[in-house]
């Protein structure tokens, strides 16, 4: 029998790679932004100063911030809810179709491939109230459209963008999802008398929750972090601030207005409130999940 | 309980493949009726046609006398037992009994009161609050069949509902379908490719092969005068013997036998009241003989009369308990030729043994593969 040496180094050279990687690239900056959290720095970074909680204090105290979270919420979960429903109407579609289903499902899946910020500015076009197709459409059903003035039309615009964006990758996991289920169980649930709407809701919806739970916290967290480059892409967080998110504000303040200490601060707290809404999500909505 | 018209019933799939090539059948009130055939012979899509699951693509399928071809599933009236048991995972037992209730929206106590009454009488009062996946195969099994008991339907479809089984089990659930459907008295179709289940279960039996009906009658008859080779093969086990065998010297209307010639050297006569029509004599034809029915004769016993003697040796033996099998080697023949022995009945391999065959066990088989109706 082969005798093998188990040497206690071995494991840890084998890992080294994959731990080089997460150490230099998420655990330090990370340890950095929260040690960055307790000072404040002059603004040509000589000299920095410990402040305790003054950062987090003067944050949460600023109305502007709270108002950024409560944008940030309602972008997410439009995002998040929008990007699922189509997603899964599109894939129960595509599942129903036997003809060229490779085909659709490529262009379906295409949008995945498209940079986020090349997606915002593919939407900013067709929205531009001077060039675009769109707004000229629009105001023939009396619908004035500028968003570059009104912030509800921004955000609709930020939304609509990251939905088609994310749109596909929910796509490819609830086409899998459906193609999962035997279709014996569509076929009994038609026999015992329940018609296309209710084998719908009573049977393939609730066997896809699995993935539906899945993409739900991948879709906030893309929402929360990933629509930086569409966000700036379209709308630089404006007009007004109407489509700042968190993301965007550690962004501003940090990198454009030069406050570390604030914009660290905000880091650890967007960490802290994904953490918490991905808790929640585990917590009450895996109690409805159907394994 | 229900009547089952089929009228030259046929399925074409789009993409030109013909699986159903006009089939006729009729099916009487609170019969069972098992349909069976080797996998691909058209038997599932036959009963998937049935319960609407597929298009009828052309003729008429009827219940009680009404024509059901465009009528959705849920319209017809029936209630299938899937292969797989099709079981909704995420809903109890009693749920998956109900579901169908709900949807026709039958009132609470009543879905209570036939749900407890059919999970009494499979034995799964103890079960109503799990789900699928904590019950045995056999108890999914049962399930499945509540939920179709529990609409009464017309019609119970049954796609080989015991083939996810253990062997013993499989007896268990035959026995307890079989009177189950007795009791309820539900007309039944029933798919296998097994074809003792097949025997054991069925009122009358369709044997299919390649999209057409082969035969349709009772078990028994089907044992005793298959309508062609194909059914003679498929029923019984193990099964059917072929040997090749040319009609001679039919002289007609002498009164004269005619002799059937196996390429062994054997001669067997057939009955002067045996008509042979002229076409097949001379002709290759094919003479069946069941394993049970090939007698031994002991070395000095005289053969018996208008019997033809086979001589052969066995290669193989494979004793069963109550029978043997033993697989003998016979001059002119590829095939070996089984012989059901009984268990007591001693045979050693490379033994030399002395068969018999009497005209009334013979079958003969023209070159079409149809059977030769005189020959008996």
């Amino acid at each position: 029998m082969a005798h093998f040496n188990r040497h206690p180094i071995t494991p840890w050279l084998l890992m080294a790679p994959q731990l080089i990687i997460v150490g230099v690239f998420f655990f330090w900056p990370a340890f950095q932004a929260i040690e960055q959290a307790f000072y404040i720095e002059d603004a040509f970074g000589l000299s920095r100063e410990f402040t305790g909680l003054t950062n987090f204090i003067s944050v949460l105290s600023e109305p502007e911030y709270l108002e950024t979270l409560w944008t940030t919420m309602v972008f997410s979960f439009s995002v998040a809810l929008g990007a699922m429903a189509l997603a899964l109407g599109m894939a129960v579609l595509a599942d129903r179709v036997i003809r060229g289903a490779n085909t659709y499902k490529t262009f379906l899946i295409w949008p995945y491939a498209v940079a986020p910020a090349v997606a915002g500015v593919l939407w900013l076009f067709l929205f531009d109230p001077t060039l675009g197709i769109l707004p000229e459409l629009l105001s023939a059903i009396g619908i004035d459209w500028n968003h570059n003035l009104n912030g509800n039309q921004a955000l609709l615009l930020v939304v609509l963008a990251s939905i088609w964006k994310q749109m596909s990758y929910n796509f490819v996991f609830f086409l899998a999802g459906l193609q999962a289920i035997p279709k014996s169980l569509l076929e009994a649930a038609a026999m015992d008398r329940a018609g296309p709407w209710r084998r719908f809701w009573t049977i393939t919806f609730p066997l896809l929750s699995p993935t539906s739970f899945f993409l739900l916290v991948m879709n906030v967290v893309y929402a929360f972090f990933e629509t930086f480059g569409t966000i700036d892409a379209t709308t630089s967080g404006g007009p007004g601030g109407s489509t700042r998110t968190l993301v965007y504000k550690v962004y501003e303040d940090g990198f454009v207005g030069q406050d570390l200490g604030s914009s660290a601060a905000q880091s650890v707290l967007l960490m802290v409130i994904v953490g918490v809404l991905t808790l929640i999500q585990f917590k009450y909505v895996e109690k409805k999940v159907q394994y | 309980m229900a009547t089952l018209t089929l009228k030259q019933l046929k399925k074409q799939y789009p993409n030109g493949y013909k699986a159903l090539h006009g089939i006729d059948l009729d099916f009487g009130e609170g019969e069972l009726i098992v349909i069976v055939g080797p996998s691909g012979c058209g038997k599932s899509t036959l009963l998937r046609t049935l319960a609407g699951l597929e298009d009828i693509s052309e003729g008429d399928l009827e219940i009680n006398g009404k024509r059901v071809n465009d009528l959705e599933p849920a319209e017809r009236d029936i209630a299938m037992v899937f292969q797989n048991y099709a079981l909704y995972p995420h809903m109890s037992v009693f749920d998956n009994m109900a579901y169908g209730l709900r949807n026709r929206r039958t009132p609470k106590d009543e879905i209570q009161q036939r749900v407890s009454e059919a999970a009494e009488l499979l034995g799964l009062t103890e079960l109503l609050d799990r789900r699928p996946k904590q019950l045995s195969g056999g108890q999914r099994q049962r399930v499945a069949m509540g939920r179709a008991i529990v609409r009464k339907p017309q019609v119970f479809l049954f796609d080989e509902p015991l083939s996810n089984l253990d062997a013993k089990l499989r007896v268990q659930m035959r026995l307890e379908i079989r009177r189950l459907q007795k009791r309820l008295k539900v007309t039944s179709v029933y798919v296998t490719h097994d074809q003792t289940e097949a025997m054991t279960l069925a009122d009358r039996l369709v044997v299919m092969n390649e999209g057409h009906v082969e035969q349709f009658g009772t078990p028994m008859a089907l044992y005793d005068k298959p309508a062609s080779k194909f059914v003679a093969g498929f029923i019984g086990s193990p099964a059917m013997n072929f040997l090749d065998a040319t009609l001679e010297d039919a002289s007609e209307g002498s009164g004269q036998d005619a002799t059937l010639a196996l390429p062994c050297g054997a001669r067997l006569a057939l009955r002067p009241e045996t008509t042979v029509i002229d076409t097949v004599i001379n002709n290759t034809l094919t003479l069946g003989i069941r394993p049970e029915h090939l007698d031994v004769l002991e070395t000095d016993s005289p053969l018996p009369k208008g019997a033809a003697e086979l001589n052969v040796q066995v290669e193989l033996v494979e004793p069963l308990g109550a029978d043997t099998l033993a697989y003998c080697r016979l001059a002119g023949q590829t095939e070996p030729l089984v012989v059901r022995l009984d268990g007591e009945h001693v045979v050693a391999e490379d033994q030399q043994l002395r068969l018999a065959i009497t005209p009334a066990r013979a079958h003969l088989f023209g070159a079409d593969g149809r059977r030769l109706t005189t020959c008996s």
